[in-house]
C-alpha cells in the first residue's frame, strides 16, 4: 500500500497534465484514509524495500500518526493544487511547477513513512531541493534575494544532518529507527546520546523554524505564489515538527531531561517572537508567515512536556494547523485577488461585497486563535491541561499569552480587509475566479469545523496516536517481527 | 588515524564556517563545498568498528572488513551535495546578474 503511494509519485513528474495530477492526489488521499483505517486498531505496517536484511536495508514504517499526516497532507496538497489551477490558466502557469510540487510531496510523504534515519535524510533532501527550486522558479529580483538565506540555512542544516547520521551510526550501529530504539532501551545512559539528540534537534529545529533558527522563514515564504505558499506554510514546517515528535517520542530515550526543558523554553520564545512578529507585519502573507513560527513554537512546547497528553495536544494542534493554516493562506490570496493587493492599508470593503469569504476567514481565523468550539480551541485546551499536569506553569502562561497575540493579529486582518471601507479601494467581484476559489477553500473550512465539532473523536485519535508514538517497545516489536519474517538478523 | 581525521574534520569545519560568514559570493560557495565535504569525511571516520560491535561484512575466513555502510551513505550524500552545490552556483550567479555585485552585504542593504 505504501509502495503504491511512493511509486505513484515517482512516475508522475514527467507528465505535467493537470487532471492526471489531481487524480493522483485523490488516489493519494484515498491511500491515506486507507492507512488510517488500517493502523487505527494499533497495528504498525512495515514494508522493506530491496532484499536487504531490514537493519541494513530501507524500511518504511506506517503507524497511526504517519497515516493521519499522509492523509491531511494529501488533502491540503489537493486543495492547494486545485486552487492553483483556478488561479492561473494552464497556458500561463510555469511548466515546471507541477512536477516540482510532485517531487516536494514525494519528499514529504517519504519523510513521514520512512523508518530509517538516512532514508529520512534523503527524503528531506528531495523535499528541500524541490522547495529551493519552487522558491526561485517564478521569482523576481527581490524574491530571489530572500531565497538565498533559506537555501544557505537549510544547506547548513543538511550538513549537520549528515554528521548526525554518522554519529548515530557509530553510537548505535544501525540507522533503523526500530534498531536505534531497541539499543536505546538496552543501553546505559550517557552524555553522548544527549549530544546526538541535541544535534538532531538542531537540524529539525532549523527546518521547523524553532527560535533562534527561524529567521529564514518569515521573509522567504511570502515570496511564493499563493497556492505554493499554502502548501509550504501548511505542510513544510510541520514536517520538521513531525520528525521532532518521531525522534523524541519513538527513537530517542525518553529521559533526556534537560533537553526537553530547553526545547520547552525555546519553543515558548519561538511562539512569542512569532506572535509579536505577526503583529508587526503590514500584509496578510507576512502576518500568516510569522504565525507559522508562532504555531510551531506552540506545538513544540506541548511536545516538550513528554506526556501522552502533551503529545496528543501537540498532534491536535499540528493536524488542525495543517488544515487551517493553508486555508488561511488561500483566503488571503483570494482577498488579495479581489482587492488587487494584500497590503492591509490598501484593502477593504470585502465584508459588504463578499460576505461568504468573510465567513470562511472568520471560521478559520478564530479557530487558529483558539475560540471554542472550533478546532484550534481543543488543541490549546489540551496543551494547557497537559502543562498543568506536568507542572510547567510558566510555559502554560506563555502559551495562553500567545493565543491572545494570535487573536490580535487575526482581528487586525479582519478589520482591515473585511470591515474597513476606505476610499479608492475597488472590490473586483467581476473576476469569476473567486467563487470557485472560495468553494475550494470551503472544503478545508468544513474539515476544520468537523475537527472542532467532533473534538471528542478527534482528540481520542490524537491520544491514540500519541500513545502509539511513545510506545517504543511496540515499535521495536513491529520492526522486529518484520525482521523475523524476512529472516534478516544483525550479526 | 582517528586523531588525524578528527583534526582534519575540525579544521575543515572551522574553515567552512569562516568562509560562509564572508561577504564574497565565491567564498560563501567554497565554504559550503568544504562544509559538505567535512560532513562526509566525518561520516567516513565512522566506518571503523562501531562501538565494539563487529562490522556487518566479514570475509569467509572471518577477517572483518571495513564497514561499507558509511561509504554507501557518503556516496548518496556526495551526489546530493553535488546537486545542491550546482543549484547554489546558479542562485549566486542569478543574484550577481540582478545586482551586478558579488558582495553579500551590499545585496541586503535597503535601497
Amino acid at each position: 500500500m505504501v509502495t503504491a503511494l511512493i511509486t505513484l509519485f515517482w512516475g508522475r513528474p514527467g507528465v505535467a497534465r493537470r487532471w492526471l495530477v489531481s487524480v493522483s492526489l485523490v488516489a493519494q488521499l484515498a491511500v491515506g484514509v486507507g492507512l488510517v483505517m488500517a493502523t487505527q486498531p494499533g497495528r504498525i505496517l512495515v514494508l522493506g524495500l530491496g532484499a536487504w536484511p531490514a537493519e541494513l536495508g530501507i524500511v518504511l514504517v506506517v503507524d497511526l500518526l504517519t497515516a493521519v499526516m499522509v492523509t491531511l497532507t494529501a488533502l491540503v496538497a489537493l486543495v492547494a493544487q486545485v486552487y492553483g489551477f483556478i488561479e492561473t490558466r494552464w497556458s500561463s502557469s510555469h511548466p515546471l511547477r507541477i512536477p516540482l510540487i510532485q517531487f516536494l510531496l514525494t519528499g514529504i510523504q517519504l519523510t513521514y513513512c520512512t523508518g530509517d534515519l538516512f532514508n529520512l535524510f534523503v527524503a528531506f533532501e528531495i523535499m528541500l531541493i524541490a522547495s529551493y527550486a519552487l522558491l526561485t522558479l517564478e521569482a523576481d529580483d527581490w524574491d530571489i534575494k530572500q531565497a538565498f538565506p533559506y537555501v544557505a540555512v537549510n544547506l547548513f542544516g543538511s550538513a549537520l544532518f549528515i554528521c548526525g547520521c554518522g554519529l548515530v551510526y557509530s553510537l548505535f550501529g544501525t540507522l533503523n529507527f526500530g534498531g536505534i530504539a531497541r539499543r536505546v532501551l538496552e543501553m546505559e545512559r550517557d552524555g553522548v546520546v544527549a549530544l546526538v539528540a541535541l544535534l538532531l534537534l538542531l537540524v529539525f529545529g532549523i527546518k521547523a523554524g524553532l527560535f533562534p533558527l527561524h529567521l529564514w522563514l518569515p521573509n522567504s515564504y511570502p515570496t511564493l505564489p499563493i497556492p505554493l505558499l499554502a502548501l509550504f506554510g501548511g505542510v513544510l514546517t510541520k514536517v520538521g515538527v513531525y520528525v521532532i515528535i518521531r525522534m523524541l517520542g519513538t527513537v530517542l530515550p525518553h529521559d533526556l531531561g534537560i533537553l526537553h526543558d530547553w526545547l520547552g523554553g525555546f519553543a515558548l520564545v519561538t511562539a512569542v517572537v512569532g506572535g509579536v512578529g505577526a503583529i508587526s507585519r503590514p500584509f496578510i502573507r507576512g502576518i500568516l508567515s510569522f504565525h507559522i513560527v508562532s504555531q510551531v513554537g506552540l506545538m513544540l512546547l506541548a511536545v516538550s512536556f513528554m506526556t501522552p497528553l502533551g503529545l496528543a495536544s501537540a498532534l491536535m494542534i499540528l493536524w488542525h494547523n495543517l488544515v487551517v493554516k493553508s486555508s488561511l493562506f488561500l483566503i488571503g490570496g483570494t482577498a488579495a485577488l479581489l482587492n488587487r493587493s494584500d497590503d492591509l492599508s490598501r484593502m477593504g470593503g470585502l465584508w459588504s461585497r463578499v460576505p461568504w469569504l468573510g465567513v470562511l476567514f472568520l471560521v478559520q481565523a478564530l479557530s487558529l486563535a483558539g475560540i471554542p468550539p472550533l478546532s484550534g480551541f481543543w488543541g490549546k485546551y489540551l496543551v494547557v491541561r497537559a502543562g498543568l499536569e506536568a507542572g510547567e506553569y510558566v510555559l502554560v502562561a506563555g502559551s495562553i499569552g500567545v493565543s491572545v497575540l494570535t487573536l490580535f493579529s487575526m482581528v487586525k486582518i479582519w478589520l482591515a480587509t473585511f470591515w474597513s471601507e476606505p476610499d479608492g479601494v475597488v472590490v473586483r467581484t467581476n473576476d469569476p475566479r473567486w467563487r470557485s476559489m472560495a468553494g475550494v477553500i470551503a472544503v478545508l473550512a468544513l474539515v476544520s469545523l468537523g475537527m472542532g465539532l467532533g473534538a471528542e473523536g478527534f482528540s481520542r485519535l490524537a491520544l491514540e496516536a500519541a500513545n502509539r508514538v511513545l510506545d517504543q517497545e511496540g515499535y521495536v516489536r513491529a520492526v522486529e517481527q518484520f525482521l523475523g519474517k524476512t529472516g534478516g538478523v544483525t550479526p | 588515524m582517528a586523531l588525524e581525521t578528527a583534526l582534519l574534520v575540525g579544521v575543515m569545519f572551522t574553515v567552512a564556517t569562516y568562509l560562509i560568514l564572508q561577504r564574497s559570493f565565491v567564498r560563501i560557495l567554497f565554504g559550503f563545498l568544504i562544509l559538505t565535504n567535512a560532513a562526509n569525511l566525518f561520516v567516513l571516520s565512522m566506518s571503523g568498528r562501531p562501538n565494539g560491535k563487529s562490522a556487518p561484512v566479514v570475509l569467509e575466513k572471518g577477517v572483518p572488513m571495513v564497514d561499507p555502510l558509511p561509504q554507501a551513505l557518503i556516496l548518496t550524500a556526495i551526489v546530493i551535495g553535488f546537486g545542491v552545490a550546482s543549484y547554489l552556483v546558479f542562485l549566486l550567479y542569478r543574484l550577481f546578474l540582478d545586482r551586478k555585485t558579488t558582495n553579500a552585504a551590499e545585496l541586503y542593504e535597503e535601497p
